[in-house]
């Protein structure tokens, strides 16, 4: 049912954790399933340097917060803002048809980031 | 002990046995009943104290070892999950087998908003739903009909307990519609549909109480009666605490669905269960709640969670459920109870339960029920301040 993305980023959330002082933070939920994933994060130099999160919900959108925080440690917010949809859907690999709206988590965890931080994708 | 050590040779997994033994688990001496239950608590308590690290350290803090465990007086010292780590977002911990198991996740969310989500390997799903139908059947017999359901279709929210629970109870009618669409119930179409049903149908009420209240509510306010059929069951299962944290009161409940929908109090059933949990507690005729009889539950002082309170007596519920598997079935509710003692005319062995509240300290009440509430009266409120529409 689960993937080996799903199943480590689940199993071993690296990225749990809160920051006194976030830069920036990104919260997205839905209210009737009740699926919410808060990240926070530090920036310098238009690099995401710590990026954190919270998630209360299904294993794949717990997983998936997990994946989207790995994935944009490090990077410049230029270089997330120019990810193709392709490339976000592969983030999480194959899925099954109830874990697919983690897709569109993803995908609005990444337009967050982007209209947040005021970079238009290139 | 000497029952689940006669089927183990005999090849047979003694919780599937008791799982589908619900009438012989009733008729059982008291006595053997116990040990027979608790001889499956043990087996499960084994399983994951050597499966679940996080398990197993609050065994160890405690001392306690499956060697330990000798007779029901030890069931005490059974070691608690409190409820709200299921909402926890490391709630992974929780876990007994990898997720690569697990089959199905579940779903409940209370006023806070907040999912307390279970999950269920497909050896648990397999002890969930034999477990929930021989309740059903034991309690409700049913095998046809027709069934009103007043709340949403597992389509619409496909994760929540609830939901999965009285839609299981579909399976067993000739037909059944789910009333509450895109979160809005229309009355007038559930009654409408019960007319369509008369007289080709038993017809059964089934869902959380409030929406069944509503639509007692709209029955009031335009003075319509309606007499519904002599093997009707009206099956409500959720809280009886509306989102505003009014309380329905069960006997204005029983009484309204007398009055307006024309049944007797002995087909008015009610069903205690929670979603991180399999067991299921259902009123019988005389609206007294058996508890699943493989499962046991421990009525605590909530000032001193080690001490059992005296039957009869209000205390916090614990359950130690032997059929879960994936995760481990000893959980602290929130919830007050008070275990009921067997009376004259009585048959069932096991025992007896009512829900008297919510913990007062609990920092949220309802399940996925009081959200509906909610969206209805939100969706409610919004028609009402909708301009007309001029013809």
């Amino acid at each position: 049912m689960y993937n080996d993305i799903i199943v480590d980023n689940f199993s071993a959330p690296n990225y749990v954790g809160d920051l006194e002082t976030a830069d920036h933070e990104i919260e997205i939920g839905n209210p009737v399933c009740g699926d919410r994933i808060k990240v926070q994060l530090l920036i310098s130099d238009s690099q995401i340097s710590k990026a954190v999160f919270r998630a209360w919900g299904c294993a794949t959108s717990l997983a998936t917060a997990n994946v989207f925080c790995r994935s944009i440690e490090g990077q410049s917010i230029t270089t997330i803002s120019k990810r193709c949809t392709q490339e976000i859907s592969s983030m999480l690999g194959e899925l099954e048809p109830s874990q697919r709206h983690c897709l569109d988590i993803l995908s609005e965890l990444h337009s967050k980031l982007v209209s947040q931080l005021d970079i238009g994708v290139a | 002990m000497e029952l689940t050590n006669t089927l183990m040779r005999a090849g047979l997994d003694p919780i599937k046995v008791a799982l589908s033994s619900t009438k012989q688990l009733f008729a059982m001496p008291e006595a053997q009943l116990l040990g027979f239950k608790t001889s499956l608590i043990f087996e499960a308590f084994t399983f994951h104290y050597n499966n679940n690290a996080f398990y197993r350290s609050a065994c160890d803090e405690k001392r306690i070892t499956p060697e330990s465990l000798r007779s029901p007086a030890d069931l005490i010292k059974l070691p608690l999950i409190p409820i709200h780590l299921f909402k926890a977002n490391d709630n992974h911990k929780l876990l007994s087998k990898s997720l690569k198991s697990v089959e199905l996740e579940m779903r409940s969310t209370g006023t806070s908003g907040i999912p307390s989500v279970s999950r269920r390997c497909s050896e648990t799903v397999d002890n969930a739903i034999l477990g929930i139908y021989a309740m059903y059947r034991e309690f409700f017999e049913i095998s046809k009909g027709a069934g009103l359901y007043l709340c949403p279709s597992n389509e619409e929210i496909p994760e929540m307990g609830m939901i999965k629970a009285l839609n299981l109870m579909a399976g067993l009618l000739d037909t059944h519609k789910f009333m509450v669409r895109s979160d809005n119930f229309v009355p007038e179409d559930a009654l409408n549909q019960l007319s369509v049903w008369e007289n080709n149908f038993d017809r059964h009420i089934i869902g959380p109480p409030f929406l069944i209240n509503r639509f007692i509510r709209f029955l009031k306010a335009t003075n319509k009666r309606i007499k519904l059929d002599k093997n009707t069951l009206i099956i409500t299962l959720g809280g009886w605490k509306r989102f505003s944290g009014e309380m329905l009161s069960r006997a204005e409940f029983n009484s309204e669905c007398m009055e307006y929908l024309g049944v007797e109090k002995h087909q008015i059933r009610d069903i205690y269960a929670l979603v991180e949990s399999n067991v299921v507690a259902i009123d019988d005729k005389h609206g007294i709640k058996h508890v699943s009889p493989y499962i046991h539950f421990s009525v605590r002082d909530p000032q001193n969670l080690d001490k059992e309170v005296a039957l009869n007596e209000v205390g916090q519920l614990a359950i130690l459920d032997p059929s879960a598997r994936s995760t481990p079935g000893f959980i602290l509710t929130e919830d007050l109870v008070r275990l009921l003692p067997k009376t004259d005319n009585d048959h069932r062995s096991g025992q007896r339960v009512e829900y008297v509240m919510r913990l007062p300290e609990s920092t949220e009440f309802g399940c996925c029920a009081v959200n509906l509430d909610k969206q209805l009266d939100e969706t409610e409120e919004l028609h009402s301040s909708a301009c007309p529409v001029v013809a």
